[in-house]
């Protein structure tokens, strides 16, 4: 996923709070070819305050593509809060969302919609279909133009 | 639920009852002295009567005696007709006089004696005129001088007037009996009178005093359907809320059994893939061994096993964890239930024991923190023993394991009585908890804040369900970094049935 229009790789934010479903997805992001770093974060606290920086502006991450990878049901938060707080910042609304969660709640999906994500994907127990989502997602993320710097 | 009064339910027929035995007595009793009355006037009457007939009698003698005499000094026989008629006339009297007294035995024997004189006397006056018929007239005169026949006269008259005496002493006598006859039925209208006053008093009395009860009764009646319709609304309240937790509870459980079902499934795929990939390997040692045997192992090939078996050590590590998991959110939710099922017995609990208790248990701790836990005075409960500890056990040990970073944990625990219900707060000066995730904190395997504390998210869900369960609600105020108050409203008394309405 080297953008075109960008020298900077695309950054990976994965907000997943099982340490299991973290590495199942970034094997198959990886299996899909897609060699882009992955920040992992384990609660939306810590994610927040990568995203938004100490200040929590966001300004840090102005203009630095990113890719957020995010999943509902946090510890600490939930992870609508999280989407509800990156679709409403400045310098964060742009970057693309994945929500990627267990729950196939059709409220839950379509409040994640309103807000702003992109793509919603619900985690299969079937394996075989998690896996080829998550290629499926890398697919898509070597094609999705993240926005440029400005 | 009514406000309790002498219960008086039969008095009213009771009342009627009386009242109608006593127009009845009264009516009876007038009948009787009416009666009598007529009676004894009739007696007075009666008695009237035959003193005059008894006056007659002597008359008729007296009638006899002036016709006798005027015959005998006349001679004139007009004198005998008036004569004649004077005996029957007495006789009748007499006869008449023996109807009325038949009663009088005393008066009978009186009439008798009268009888016996008119005899005598007639015969003498008889034997005169006879006599002088006769041309005995000198006897005649002689007889009539010799005053036998008025000595019988007296003696008439004597018997004559002591009857009459004793038909007037009779006479007063029953006037006085007729009067005091009277003046009973007097006074007995009177009092039947002033009874059926008074009894239409008491039922009217009665019949207003019903007419209250019967409002009062109908206000009663409102007040309670109003009631039974808050009752209703509580209640339908009470099962939304129910409800919607059980909708929350079946996503929130379906959702985290689902998440380490997710890793199972993939770190076995993991595993399949890893198994293909191993034998692979060792098919292709095999083969190579043959033809290898003099040279040296090959190091790339070493270094593939070596990541092939670390990937496999993964996927073992992660299917253990998740059943792990499973197994503990399994048991969180199996003792929730089980919570939700004990029975409740109420007793009276001493509150001031309880969190003495628990703070006893929780001393080590607290020093070991630095901690200062202050209990003042709290007002006992009649509720469940074990649900309580349990709320409080849960409250303290929440308060102690959140303090904040270079703040000297203080932990307060108040309580204060207030109409049926009973309030305990335990307040903290630890980290609090971020307003948005108020409600959050209470739904199962759910936490706030930064996660550097040990605990898998069922406290405060478990002790939210105790307190539904006992009656009472939750309550939480608490500012981000300043600390966190959580107030336990509970019912004084806990009776079954008394889920949350406050």
């Amino acid at each position: 996923m080297n953008s075109r229009t960008s020298e900077q790789p695309v950054q990976i934010v994965m907000i997943e709070d099982d340490e299991g479903h973290a590495r199942l997805i970034e094997k198959n992001i990886r299996r899909a070819g897609v060699n882009n770093p992955i920040a992992p974060f384990a609660n939306g606290t810590e994610a927040l305050r990568y995203l938004f920086g100490a200040d929590g502006s966001g300004l840090v991450n102005k203009g630095k593509p990113l890719l957020i990878l995010l999943d509902l049901n946090l510890p600490d938060m939930t992870g609508v809060d999280i989407l509800k707080k990156v679709k409403t910042n400045e310098h964060l609304k742009r970057v693309p969302v994945v929500v990627l969660t267990t729950t196939d709640d059709a409220v839950e999906i379509q409040r994640c919609y309103d807000l702003g994500c992109n793509v919603y994907i619900t985690k299969p127990v079937n394996y075989e279909n998690f896996a080829n989502a998550i290629r499926q997602l890398g697919l898509f993320f070597s094609v999705i133009q993240v926005p440029s710097p400005t | 639920m009514a406000t309790q009064r002498t219960p008086l339910p039969n008095l009213q027929p009771v009342l009627l009852g009386i009242g109608f035995a006593l127009l009845v007595g009264i009516s009876a009793a007038t009948v009787y002295l009416v009666d009598r009355s007529a009676d004894d006037t009739q007696r007075l009457s009666q008695t009237l009567s035959v003193e005059d007939k008894l006056s007659n009698v002597l008359l008729s003698v007296r009638r006899a005696e002036s016709s006798q005499r005027g015959y005998l000094f006349t001679n004139d026989t007009k004198y005998l007709a008036e004569f004649y008629e004077a005996e029957p006339e007495a006789r009748q009297l007499v006869e008449e006089l023996r109807t009325l007294t038949r009663e009088n035995p005393a008066r009978q024997t009186t009439l008798n004696d009268i009888s016996k004189h008119l005899d005598a006397k007639f015969s003498e006056m008889a034997e005169t005129v006879n006599r002088n018929q006769a041309g005995d007239a000198a006897g005649a005169r002689r007889l009539v001088l010799s005053d036998q026949g008025r000595a019988i006269t007296d003696s008439l008259r004597k018997v004559v007037d002591d009857a009459i005496i004793d038909e007037a002493r009779l006479a007063a006598e029953r006037t006085a009996q007729s009067r005091q006859t009277n003046r009973l039925l007097l006074y007995v209208t009177l009092a039947g009178a002033a009874f059926i006053v008074l009894i239409g008093a008491a039922s009217v009395g009665l019949v207003q005093r019903n007419a209250r009860q019967r409002e009062t009764a109908r206000a009663e009646l409102e007040s309670t359907n109003v009631n039974l319709e808050r009752i209703v609304e509580y209640r339908t309240a009470d099962l939304t809320e129910a409800n919607e937790e059980i909708q929350r509870f079946a996503y929130i459980v379906s959702h985290d059994l689902r998440s380490p079902l997710v890793n199972i499934m993939g770190f076995t795929s993991e595993l399949e893939a890893l198994r293909a990939d191993i034998f692979d390997q060792i098919r292709r040692l095999s083969a190579d061994l043959e033809n290898l045997k003099a040279q040296a192992s090959d190091a790339a090939t070493h270094s593939e096993i070596d990541r092939l078996g670390a990937d496999f050590d993964e996927a073992i590590r992660f299917i253990k964890t998740s059943i792990g998991n499973m197994d503990r959110l399994i048991n969180a939710v199996l003792k929730l239930s089980r919570e939700g099922r004990r029975e409740f017995r109420p007793e009276r609990v001493d509150m001031d024991e309880v969190l003495a208790s628990i703070t006893a248990t929780v001393t080590h701790r607290a020093v070991e923190l630095g901690a200062r836990i202050e209990v003042a005075p709290l007002p006992s409960i009649e509720t469940d023993r074990l649900a309580v500890e349990q709320i409080f056990a849960n409250l303290v040990d929440n308060a102690l394991k959140y303090g904040r970073e270079g703040e000297p944990l203080h932990i307060e625990i108040m309580g204060r009585a207030s109409g049926t219900h009973v309030i305990y707060d335990v307040r903290d000066n630890g980290r609090g908890i971020d307003a948005a995730d108020h409600a959050r904190v209470f739904e199962l395997f759910r936490r706030s804040g930064p996660q550097d504390r040990p605990g898998e998210g069922i406290g405060l869900a478990h002790v939210r369900a105790l307190v539904r369960r006992l009656g009472g609600t939750m309550g939480l105020s608490s500012t981000l970094g300043q600390g966190s108050t959580f107030t336990v409203t509970l019912p004084r008394r806990w009776t079954p049935g008394n889920r949350s309405k406050v």
